[in-house]
């Protein structure tokens, strides 16, 4: 296992790689000359309904793949380093693999009951890496996690049963055409329920942060840039059919209050992990957001570029965390650019990717979103939204980057912070060219025109003035010691409220789990153990029992009235047979 | 179809001889090759020999018989080291397999309702004779009187049929109609407390309870087939009756499926969690049945074939934390994946092909009835999102208590699965992933 070149992490490093190679060029090839390709294979069929499996390859799934797969590969070739002392590394990449072997399933499936192979995968392997480490925090995140995907899973096997109305399972063939139908209606809420879960929409968000507890690796695949955006790219898939529904500016608004109380919740949050799960939630957000204005090509575009520096973003977040003696609070940290200078230097690109700062990753998506949505025709409340939870993304993520890297070092006085460590930095390398690269690289690659946007001069700075405002705060808040954190308890219920996103954690916990587990107690009791048992075992033996006693009482009383009641009987006998006739 | 009879039978003199364990597994495996290559492919009844013959629906179901029977013979290896009446053991497994293998197979319906109560009798044998705890008598007899009580009406109900039709020939019934509601009860209500619904599965957790590993699996491997098979094959002269009265046997189910997916979270014992899971699955294939389409139908059968792999899988896992922890209390059987972490890679197969996770048959077994029952009415939707839903959550409950965390402390000695354990659960669950590649198979009944 030592020896590098047949370690198991870079076996799969190489293939996985190999296979983006692949997919980047079928992906050029696709795009150039507008090819799809769709596989079918029968598994069965009667009455004129068959359910297939199916494999559809369009540049968009060619390309999610080819993402996946960079992804995948270099954060199993961080593992390597990463999880160097785990006794069980074999079962943990080999998880990592089926969890990507899943996402494919799910990339490449125009099928609803075929790309139930990718989506419970998903949510089953997930789960795996969620309780990898053996104790009760990812237990219980783990269980929160998979229960919420559940949901999701429900909704798509009912959607299925849905489906039966068109004879087919391909719904890529009746979403234009069904489109006004009632059915279809059903089928859209229902789709975009299950991508709420997966994506961890507002209602669902909870489970997300609290995903935090796989290891940082899985943190870096499954939970910023691959599996929490299946819930978008299924939308994507889906989108011409949901342009007219009403749940779409459902969706709007959920999308929206979850970008803008993730930005909250993050700038309340210490945990490093946390901070960057709030804003991929904040991401995922927008991406559901701009997604639901009917604009999927600008959500996929974001979702690739926001995969490559949040995935970066994770993996310097987990060496910090190596070389930090495990140690997630950010109050310990501080100065870390001076001993770590490499690693500073992806943590501060990719966060800055994150920004939008001109030119990186994030800016070609975003700033094309938010130039979008000001140009498109939206209330103002989904207005503030948007630029709101714009100025709170500078803000966290300037926060987190004072905290980090300028501040004064707080942990112990003995420390070792050290930036040889290749395997990770290589992979990382990676991740930073192409959240350096990948926007501009997208935005000509996918887009077959540009976008003509014409905005007055204000609307268009205000993506910087937000910006700027949100940098400046970040600053500040990050300036301000233990006394002044104090002061927030003045504020203490609207602190609470913010800093436990909106108190969804303990609604999907206990809040659900407390009538459900008491219904399920009370029914045992009362079913189960009472009225059922009465009534047939328990009441019946009761019953035998108690007149068995009773006839009991007459035979082993006197002879005499024993005999008496015989001869009684046998008068009335002979009474009946005498006058029958 | 009469050779595998006088196969089974010229059997019980091999289980009475000494060291004959493993060959009599293997003459079962032999039989269940020779059935494989049966080749059933019709939809109709073939292979008549004397009242005997079958169609797919009931090759299905013998397959699974003998499938089982052999498991169990392989999970009851404890038996044969300790020399636990090896014999009478066997030969109860040869004698319920020849009672299951009747009832599957005849085509007359008195045959059919002797051999169902007849696979009673080696059951209650198999619970009271190899069973670990004294409860296990009163757990015998709930068994033996919920099923009697209800099944002489059946018996009467038969001869109802006899006297008015001059046929029992199951074959034929299609041909008839009797609307008779007293007629109905007494068919459907057997095969309900067999299944069982819910309301009246009070036997079922008790005597998974004190079963022992070989009377589990087969409880819920074939026994609440039984149930579902009868229900499948009578409810074809009642079409009429069925469409007014049904939908009171849905109801119940949904609702119940529910309530028993709630209850399966305060169990604290495997072997009964496992036993709650089962009613739950069994609710939706007694409504599947019950909606009278072809979808429900097909559905129920594969849940049936589904559920019967998977759950008698599970009863052998709970089994093999049972010979090494002598408990089946989930306090005690915890952070199994410390000591075994290969089978906890079965563990989590197993449960999530409980929980109805692609690519197993209970996956496509629940697409189909769900199909079927929202077809029905789409309020039902409600019911079977919470039973969905809930089946993951105690699967991932019985799965994550088991194997997560720390394990109990006070264990003191502790050894590693065996190679015959691994063969045994991954003959559970091959067949119940690999089987959904020829789901068509099951299409073609009727």
């Amino acid at each position: 296992m030592n020896n590098m070149k047949y370690s198991i992490c870079f076996i799969s490093f190489f293939f996985l790689f190999m296979m983006m190679m692949v997919n980047f060029f079928f992906m050029i090839y696709f795009i150039m000359n507008d090819m799809v390709i769709l596989m079918e294979w029968e598994i069965m069929s009667f009455n004129s309904l068959s359910i297939v499996m199916s494999i559809l390859l369009d540049w968009m799934s060619l390309l999610f793949m080819m993402f996946v797969f960079l992804i995948s590969s270099v954060v199993i070739y961080y593992s390597k380093s990463y999880m160097q002392s785990e006794l069980n590394l074999s079962r943990f990449i080999i998880l990592v693999l089926l969890f990507v072997f899943s996402m494919m399933l799910l990339i490449i499936s125009p099928n609803i009951i075929s790309i139930l192979l990718g989506w419970d995968g998903l949510g089953l392997v997930s789960y795996c890496l969620v309780i990898y480490y053996q104790n009760l925090k990812s237990y219980n995140a783990g269980m929160l996690t998979a229960l919420s995907n559940r949901v999701g899973d429900v909704f798509i096997l009912i959607v299925i049963s849905w489906m039966l109305n068109y004879g087919s399972w391909n719904y890529i063939f009746y979403l234009e055409f069904m489109n006004n139908d009632w059915e279809m209606m059903m089928i859209g809420s229902m789709i975009i329920m299950a991508a709420m879960t997966k994506s961890a929409q507002i209602p669902f968000s909870s489970w997300l942060p609290a995903a935090m507890a796989a290891p940082t690796p899985v943190s870096a695949l499954v939970h910023s840039s691959t599996l929490v955006t299946a819930g978008v790219y299924l939308l994507i898939r889906f989108n011409m059919m949901l342009l007219d529904m009403f749940f779409l500016k459902l969706l709007l608004l959920l999308s929206g209050l979850t970008m803008f109380m993730a930005g909250i919740s993050a700038n309340y949050e210490f945990d490093l992990k946390k901070i960057i799960a709030l804003s991929t939630l904040s991401q995922l957000g927008l991406m559901m957001s701009i997604l639901s204005m009917g604009l999927p090509d600008l959500a996929f575009f974001h979702l690739l570029t926001h995969a490559m520096f949040k995935a970066l973003l994770f993996m310097c977040a987990g060496i910090i965390i190596h070389m930090m003696n495990d140690i997630q609070d950010i109050r310990f940290m501080g100065g870390i650019s001076l001993y770590i200078p490499l690693t500073s230097l992806c943590m501060n690109i990719s966060n800055m990717a994150l920004c939008g700062i001109p030119f990186l990753a994030g800016f070609y998506s975003k700033d094309l979103i938010l130039e979008l949505v000001s140009f498109s025709n939206l209330n103002l409340m989904i207005f503030f939204l948007y630029y709101l939870s714009t100025g709170l993304t500078m803000f966290y993520s300037f926060r987190l980057m004072m905290y980090l890297m300028v501040n004064d070092f707080n942990l112990l006085s003995i420390f070792n912070l050290y930036d040889e460590d290749y395997i990770m930095l290589k992979s990382m390398f990676v991740l930073l060219f192409m959240s350096i690269i990948s926007g501009s690289f997208l935005s000509w690659m996918i887009f077959s025109y540009p976008y003509m946007i014409y905005l007055p001069f204000n609307l268009k700075m205000m993506v910087i003035y937000v910006s700027l405002v949100g940098g400046m705060l970040g600053y500040f808040i990050s300036n301000m010691k233990i006394y002044s954190v104090n002061k927030f308890l003045m504020t203490y219920n609207l602190s609470n409220f913010l800093c436990l996103m909106w108190f969804m954690p303990n609604l999907s916990t206990y809040g659900l789990s407390y009538y459900f587990l008491n219904l399920g107690q009370s029914l045992l009791k009362n079913i189960d153990m009472g009225w059922s048992e009465i009534y047939s075992g328990f009441g019946m033996m009761q019953v035998m029992k108690k007149y068995s006693v009773f006839y009991n009482v007459y035979q082993m009383n006197n002879f005499m009235i024993y005999l008496f009641s015989f001869i009684i009987w046998m008068f009335i006998l002979f009474m009946m047979l005498m006058f029958n006739n | 179809m009469m050779k595998f009879l006088m196969m089974m039978i010229f059997m019980i003199p091999l289980c009475f001889m000494k060291n004959m364990f493993w060959m009599v597994q293997m003459m079962l495996m032999l039989m269940m090759f020779m059935f494989m290559n049966l080749g059933v492919k019709l939809n109709l009844f073939c292979n008549l020999s004397y009242m005997m013959s079958c169609d797919i629906m009931s090759y299905g179901l013998i397959l699974l018989s003998i499938w089982i029977s052999i498991l169990m013979i392989m999970a009851s290896e404890n038996l044969y080291k300790m020399d636990y009446y090896v014999n009478f053991f066997l030969f109860n497994v040869i004698f319920l397999l020849i009672m299951l293998y009747l009832t599957f197979s005849t085509l007359n319906m008195f045959m059919f309702y002797l051999f169902f109560e007849g696979s009673l009798i080696p059951t209650l044998l198999l619970i009271i004779g190899w069973g670990y705890q004294p409860e296990r008598i009163q757990a015998g007899m709930y068994l033996l009187f919920y099923t009697l009580f209800v099944s002489l009406p059946l018996l009467i109900g038969i001869f109802y049929m006899n006297n008015e039709m001059n046929c029992m020939i199951i074959y034929f019934l299609k041909f008839f109609n009797l609307n008779n509601y007293l007629l109905y009860i007494s068919m459907i209500l057997a095969f309900l407390v067999k299944m069982p619904m819910y309301f009246v599965h009070l036997w079922l957790p008790k005597a998974h309870v004190e079963a022992p590993v070989s009377g589990s699996m087969i409880l819920a491997g074939i026994m609440l087939k039984l149930g579902g098979y009868g229900l499948l094959r009578l409810m074809i002269f009642l079409q009429e009756i069925n469409m007014k009265l049904n939908y009171i046997w849905i109801v119940i189910s949904l609702v119940g499926g529910f309530y028993i997916s709630l209850k399966c979270f305060c169990q604290i014992d495997i072997k009964s969690l496992i036993a709650y899971s089962s009613v739950a699955h069994m609710s939706i294939v007694i409504s599947g049945i019950m909606i009278m389409n072809y979808w429900g139908f097909i559905g129920s059968y594969i849940l049936m074939i589904g559920h019967g792999l998977c759950s008698s899988g599970m009863f052998c896992l709970a089994n093999i934390s049972y010979e090494r922890l002598h408990s089946r209390s989930l306090y005690i059987n915890k952070g199994m994946m410390n000591f075994m972490p290969s089978m906890s890679l079965w563990w989590f197969l197993l449960m999530s092909s409980n929980m109805a996770a692609p690519p197993s048959l209970n996956l496509m077994g629940e697409i189909s009835l769900i199909n079927s029952l929202m077809s029905w009415s789409w309020i039902s939707m409600l019911m079977l999102m919470l039973i969905s839903f809930f089946s993951a959550g105690y699967s991932l409950y019985l799965y994550s208590f088991i194997q997560h965390g720390n394990y109990y402390s006070g264990i003191y000695s502790y050894y590693t699965g065996v190679s015959r354990e691994y063969l045994m659960l991954m003959l559970h669950w091959l067949p119940l992933n690999i089987l959904v590649l020829k789901i068509d198979y099951s299409m073609i009944w009727f």
